[in-house]
C-alpha cells in the first residue's frame, strides 16, 4: 500500500502549517485516501487508476490553504518588527532571514547558479591560490614546532649576513658549531640532493638521496610512519651505519608502499644499505619544493660517493653540509647570531685557510626552504594573490550588479515590507543575509573548485610523492569560509544600502522616483567600469608576460638547440674506476657516432642550464684573489667534439683533439666573457689559468663564445672549458646531435648505453626543446596562470556588460517603443544602445590603461625584452576587450531592435 | 437574503451539506464525502482539499465537535458530530435553504411544475 501519510505530508510542506495543525489533518487525510483507493480497487479499477484518481484528491492544495484558519499556519509575512525588543528578538530574526532567504534562493534557482557559479570561480581561484600559499609559505615544514628551528649557513663575511647567499659549512666546522654553541638545544646537518644508482633485478635506477646527521629526524621532531628513524649516534663512525629511511611518496611510488621493504637491503652505488623507516606523509625535507627518495646517514657518504666525498669527514675546505637546529627555549635568532659570529670568528683564527673571510649566519628556517629563490616565491605569491582578488572583485562586482537590477524588481516586495513597519536597518539586515546565504553556497562551489584545481596542479607535477603537494586543510578552510563571508557582504552591501532606502511610496505607487533608479543605475555603472578596468588591466599583464616568454625563446642561448638531445651517464656510481670510465666514455662517443641519424656526440661535464659556477680559479700574472673575491667561473669539463656538437662556436684558438691527453700539456678553453675581463684587448690564447683542486697550470688554446650555462637568458658568466682526457669525471653527459628529430634516436642512443655498460644509470635524458622548455619553465607556469586568471576575468566581465545592457534594453522598452513609433529606424536604435555599452568600455579602458601603466612598471623586473607599457601589449589588450565587450553589447542592442512599439507602448 | 454570486452563499450551501449528513449520526470525513457523492449520483464533489478545511472551520466555531475514535484492526478515524449551537444553526440554515427555493420557485413558476 502506498504511504499516504507521507504523500500528505509532502504535499502541505509549502503550506507551512504549524506543527500541531498538520499532524491532525495528515492523519484525517490519509485516512480518507487510504479508504478511497481501497473502494476504487473493490470496486473494479486497476492499481493504477486507483492511485492516480486517489492522489488527484490533493491536486487542489490551495483550497486547502484558504480553507484554513489562519492560526492553523505559520506566520508569511512577519509581523511589523517596530516596537519588539531587539535583544530578544534578535535571534528570532535571524532565523526568519535565513527562512526568508531560502524561500527566495529556492523561488530563482537560475539567479542562484548563476551567482554561485560567478563567486565560485573567484572563491574557488582564490582558494587554491592560498592553498598554494598556505603550503609553501605559511606552512612549509610539516614539523613540530617549526617556529623554533633555525638554519644556519657559511656567509661570505664581506656580505651582509641577513642577505648573502648561504653556502655549505664543511663537516669538521659543523661539528665545531655543534659542540661550541651555548644557544642551541639541537643541532643537525644535510647535504643537498644527489642522484644515487639503485641497483635492483639487473637493472638500475636514479634515487634521489640527502646524507642526513643522525640527529636530523629529532632535531626536526619528525616521527616514523613505519620502522623508525635515524638515531643520533647512527652516524659516529664513518662507513658502519648502512641505514636508509624512505620518503612516503617514494616508498609509495616505487615499493608500492609494501611494508616488507623495511628491513630489507637496497644496493645503491653498489653498497648495501638496510630501509629501517619511512617518514610521514607530506615530510620532504627542509627544502621545499623537491624532496629526496631516500635518506642515509652523513657517515655513509664517502662510501656511496668516494670521488665526491673523499675527506669529506676531516676536510675542513669541503663545505657540503647546510646546519638546522632547534634554539634553546628562551634564545632568541639574534643571541644565536652573536654567539655563532664569535664560534666563526674563532675558527677563522685556528683554520684561516679554510676560513678566512667566511662567518656563519643565522636565517629563517624559511631561507633553506626554496634555496634562495624565497624572495621569488614569495613575490610570485603576491602576483598571483592580487590577480586571483581581481577576479573576484569583478565576481562581486557582477553579482552586485545583478543584485542592483533585481533590487529595483523587488522594490515592491521592500515597499511592503516598510508600509508593514520594517525598518531600514531590518531591511538592509535582510538583504545581507541572503547575499551572505549566496556567498556561503559559492564558498561549498568554490572549494570544490578549489579541491579539483589543487589535485589537478598536484597531478600535472611529474616527480609527484617528492614534490610538495598543497592539501586542503584546516587553515584552508578557515580562509575559503571567511572569503565566502566577505564576499556575501561585498556584493551585497551595495544592493543592501540601496533596499534600506526603499519607501512606500517608490514601489507601491507604479510611479517610479526617478532619482532612486538613476542612483541604482549610477551605481551598477560605476561596478561595470571598474570590472572593465580591473579585467583590461589583467588582460594588460598577461599579454605582457606572454610577448616577453615568446622573446625569451627567441633568445640565442649560445648553444643549438634544434636536433640535440642529452644522456646523464653516471659509471663511477656502477662501481667503473677512472680507467674503466675513461673506455667507457671513448668507446660510447665512437658507438653512439656510428649510429644511423646521428651527426655527432661528444661529453660534457653537464646538462644545459645545469651549470654552476664555483670560486677559486687562478690566473697567471693575475693578482692572487681570495675566495670572498668576485672570481667565479663555471668549469665544464667535455670531450673533443663537442663544441660542434653541442653548437657552441669557437671564436679563436682550436678544439681539444686526442693529443690532449693525461701525459701532454695540461690546456683549457675559455670563453670570451673570461677572455675579456682577465685580458682585456689582448689575445687570451696562451695565458695560464690554475682551477680550484689542481696544482698545475693550464694553457689556453683557444676561446669560444659565450653561452648560456645557468639560467635561460642569463647575463654572462666566465667560463673555462677543460678536455676529458685530462680530468676524467665518474659522471658525464653525453651530447648527441641527430641528423632528424632527436627524438627519433632517444631510443637508440639508450640501447646503445645499455650495451656498453647495462649497469650505468642513465638520467636525464631529454631534447634540446625540452631543455629550452625546462629553463623557461617558470615563466611558462606564470604566463599559463596569468592568461587562465585574465581570460576568466574577461568572461566575467564582458557577462556582467551583457545583463548589464540586457537589463537597460528591458527597462527602456517603452522610451524605445516610442522612439521607433516616432520613426527612428532599427540602426539608430541598435546605435543608441551600443553607444552606451560602448561608452561604459572605454572608460573603463582608460582607468585600465593608467593601471596598467602604473603596474607594468612595477612588474618591468620580471619581463624579458620587453618593456612595462609596452604598446604591443597595451593595444592588444584594449583590441581584445573592445571586440568581446562588442560582441556583448551587439546582442542586447539587437533585441532593442525586435522591440515592437505597440507591444512596448501597450504595457504601460 | 445573500447575493446569488456571493462566495459566501456557496459556502454556505457547503456548509449545510455537511451538517445535515450529520444530523442523524456521527461521521468521519470519508463516509460524508461518500455520502454528497452518493446522493447527487456523483453531481457533487468534495475533494479532500475543501472538505477538511470546512469541517475544522465549522469545529472551530462550534458548530460540530471532532473526536479521534480508535478502532481495532483500523487506523484511528476523527468522527465528526452536532454539537447543540450546530443543531441550532442546521436548522435555522435549512429555514434559510427552503425559503431560498421557494422564492426561485415563486419568481421562476417553477413552484408547482
Amino acid at each position: 500500500m502506498a504511504d499516504w501519510k507521507r504523500l500528505v505530508r509532502d504535499k502541505l510542506a509549502p503550506l507551512r502549517l504549524t506543527p500541531a495543525a498538520e499532524n491532525e489533518l495528515v492523519d484525517e487525510i490519509a485516512q480518507h485516501l487510504d479508504d478511497l483507493h481501497r473502494e476504487l480497487r473493490e470496486g473494479g479499477a486497476s492499481a493504477d487508476e486507483a492511485y492516480r484518481d486517489t492522489v488527484a484528491e490533493l491536486d487542489d492544495i490551495y483550497a486547502l490553504r484558504r480553507g484554513l484558519d489562519r492560526n492553523q499556519r505559520m506566520p508569511f509575512t512577519e509581523p511589523a518588527p517596530s516596537g519588539a525588543q531587539p535583544t530578544s528578538s534578535l535571534v528570532y530574526d535571524v532565523v526568519r532571514d535565513l527562512r526568508y532567504a531560502g524561500r527566495m534562493m529556492r523561488a530563482n534557482p537560475t539567479f542562484v547558479v548563476f551567482v554561485v557559479l560567478t563567486l565560485g570561480l573567484g572563491i574557488g581561484a582564490n582558494t587554491t591560490v592560498f592553498t598554494l600559499i598556505n603550503r609553501l609559505l605559511l606552512h612549509p615544514l610539516p614539523v613540530t614546532e617549526p617556529a623554533d628551528l633555525v638554519a644556519f649557513a657559511g656567509v661570505e663575511s664581506a656580505a651582509s649576513p641577513s642577505s648573502a647567499a648561504l653556502l655549505p659549512l664543511s663537516y669538521p666546522n659543523f661539528q665545531t658549531v655543534k659542540a661550541d654553541n651555548d644557544v642551541f638545544a639541537s643541532v643537525a646537518g644535510f647535504t643537498g640532493k644527489r642522484v644515487v644508482t639503485l641497483q635492483a633485478n639487473g637493472a638500475s635506477q636514479g634515487m634521489l638521496c640527502e646524507f642526513v646527521t643522525g640527529d636530523y629526524f629529532s632535531t626536526l621532531g619528525m616521527s616514523a610512519a613505519a620502522g623508525r628513524l635515524l638515531a643520533p649516534q647512527e652516524d659516529r663512525s664513518p662507513g658502519v651505519h648502512a641505514l636508509a629511511i624512505l620518503n612516503h611518496g617514494a616508498w609509495q611510488r616505487r615499493f608500492g608502499g609494501r611494508a616488507d621493504v623495511i628491513g630489507s637491503e637496497l644496493r645503491l652505488n653498489g653498497v648495501a644499505v638496510t630501509v629501517i623507516g619511512v617518514t610521514r606523509p607530506g615530510f620532504i625535507g627542509v627544502n621545499g619544493l623537491v624532496g629526496p627518495d631516500i635518506w642515509l646517514p652523513f657517515s655513509m657518504a664517502e662510501t656511496l660517493l668516494p670521488t665526491e666525498m673523499r675527506g669529506v669527514y676531516t676536510d675542513r675546505g669541503k663545505a657540503v653540509l647546510q646546519g638546522i637546529a632547534r634554539l634553546r627555549p628562551g634564545i632568541h635568532a639574534s643571541q644565536a647570531q652573536s654567539n655563532l659570529t664569535s664560534i666563526a670568528s674563532v675558527l677563522a683564527r685556528d683554520y684561516p685557510a679554510a676560513n678566512d673571510g667566511y662567518t656563519v649566519a643565522v636565517r629563517s628556517i624559511s631561507d633553506f626552504t626554496f634555496a634562495g629563490g624565497s624572495q621569488m616565491v614569495r613575490f610570485a605569491s603576491l602576483v598571483l594573490t592580487a590577480v586571483v582578488g581581481i577576479v573576484l572583485l569583478i565576481a562581486c562586482s557582477n553579482v552586485a550588479n545583478l543584485l542592483l537590477a533585481r533590487a529595483a524588481s523587488r522594490s515592491h516586495e521592500m515597499s511592503v515590507r516598510v508600509a508593514l513597519g520594517a525598518s531600514g536597518g531590518r531591511l538592509m539586515r535582510q538583504m545581507l543575509t541572503e547575499s551572505t546565504c549566496l556567498g556561503l553556497l559559492s564558498g561549498d562551489a568554490g572549494l570544490l573548485i578549489g579541491y579539483g584545481a589543487t589535485k589537478l596542479l598536484s597531478r600535472s607535477v611529474p616527480m609527484s610523492g617528492t614534490f610538495v603537494a598543497p592539501e586542503i586543510d584546516g587553515t584552508v578552510l578557515v580562509f575559503t569560509l571567511a572569503a565566502s563571508v566577505v564576499t556575501g557582504i561585498a556584493f551585497g552591501i551595495v544592493p543592501a544600502a540601496s533596499a534600506a532606502r526603499a519607501s512606500v511610496a517608490g514601489g507601491l505607487g507604479s510611479v517610479r522616483i526617478a532619482g532612486q533608479s538613476r542612483r541604482r543605475i549610477t551605481l551598477g555603472r560605476m561596478l561595470l567600469v571598474a570590472q572593465v578596468a580591473l579585467s583590461f588591466l589583467l588582460l594588460v599583464t598577461a599579454l605582457l608576460f606572454l610577448r616577453s616568454i615568446r622573446q625569451a625563446y627567441d633568445v640565442d642561448p649560445g648553444f643549438q638547440t634544434a636536433r640535440l638531445a642529452v644522456f646523464l651517464t653516471n659509471p663511477g656510481q656502477a662501481g667503473y674506476d677512472e680507467a674503466q670510465s675513461r673506455a667507457f666514455y671513448r668507446e660510447l662517443r665512437g658507438r653512439v657516432a656510428a649510429l644511423p641519424g646521428i651527426a655527432g656526440a661528444s661529453w660534457s661535464s653537464n646538462l644545459p642550464l645545469w651549470a654552476r659556477a664555483t670560486t677559486g680559479v687562478q690566473v697567471e700574472g693575475q693578482p692572487s684573489r681570495s675566495r670572498t673575491d668576485s672570481s667565479a667561473a663555471v668549469v665544464l669539463t667535455v670531450d673533443h667534439g663537442y663544441f660542434p656538437v653541442s653548437g657552441v662556436a669557437l671564436a679563436r684558438g682550436r678544439d681539444f683533439t686526442d693529443a690532449d691527453q693525461s701525459s701532454s700539456m695540461p690546456v683549457a678553453i675559455v670563453n670570451e666573457k673570461f677572455a675579456q675581463d682577465y685580458w682585456p684587448g689582448q689575445d687570451a690564447l696562451g695565458h695560464r689559468v690554475q682551477l680550484p683542486g689542481e696544482t698545475m697550470m693550464r694553457q689556453i688554446v683557444g676561446v669560444a663564445r659565450n653561452a648560456n650555462y645557468t639560467l635561460w637568458a642569463e647575463a654572462p658568466q666566465r667560463c673555462v672549458y677543460v678536455p676529458l682526457d685530462q680530468n676524467v669525471l665518474p659522471a658525464m653527459t653525453l651530447y648527441v646531435r641527430s641528423a632528424g628529430d632527436p627524438k627519433t634516436v632517444l631510443v637508440s642512443v639508450g640501447q646503445a648505453i645499455t650495451a656498453v655498460a647495462p649497469l650505468v644509470l642513465v638520467s636525464g635524458v631529454r631534447t634540446g626543446s625540452e631543455i629550452v622548455d625546462g629553463g623557461l619553465f617558470q615563466a611558462r607556469m606564470g604566463v599559463m596562470l596569468l592568461g587562465v586568471f585574465g581570460v576568466l576575468a574577461l568572461g566575467l566581465a564582458s557577462i556582467g556588460l551583457y545583463g548589464n545592457l540586457a537589463y537597460a534594453v528591458n527597462q527602456r522598452q517603452r522610451e524605445i517603443g516610442v522612439r521607433m513609433a516616432l520613426g527612428a529606424d532599427r540602426s539608430t536604435v541598435r546605435q543608441l544602445i551600443l553607444r552606451q555599452g560602448l561608452s561604459l568600455v572605454s572608460v573603463g579602458v582608460v582607468i585600465g590603461l593608467a593601471a596598467a601603466l602604473l603596474t607594468g612598471r612595477a612588474l618591468s623586473g620580471l619581463l624579458f625584452g620587453v618593456g612595462g607599457t609596452d604598446p604591443v601589449s597595451l593595444a592588444g589588450a584594449a583590441l581584445v576587450l573592445s571586440v568581446v565587450a562588442l560582441c556583448a553589447c551587439y546582442l542586447p542592442a539587437r533585441r532593442a531592435t525586435r522591440v515592437d512599439p505597440l507591444m512596448a507602448l501597450r504595457q504601460e | 437574503m445573500p447575493h446569488l454570486m456571493d462566495p459566501e452563499w456557496k459556502k454556505g450551501s457547503a456548509e449545510l451539506l455537511v451538517m445535515s449528513l450529520l444530523d442523524d449520526q456521527p461521521r468521519h470525513g470519508y463516509d460524508i464525502s461518500k455520502l454528497i457523492k452518493l446522493r447527487s449520483d456523483g453531481a457533487l464533489q468534495f475533494h479532500v482539499t475543501s472538505l477538511y478545511p470546512l469541517l475544522h472551520r465549522l469545529e472551530k466555531q462550534g458548530l460540530i465537535d471532532g473526536r479521534w475514535v480508535e478502532q481495532p484492526e483500523q487506523r484511528r478515524r476523527r468522527y465528526y458530530s452536532l454539537t447543540a449551537e450546530g443543531r441550532r444553526a442546521l436548522r435555522s440554515k435549512q429555514q434559510s435553504w427552503k425559503d431560498f427555493v421557494a422564492l426561485i420557485g415563486r419568481v421562476t413558476g417553477l413552484e408547482h411544475g
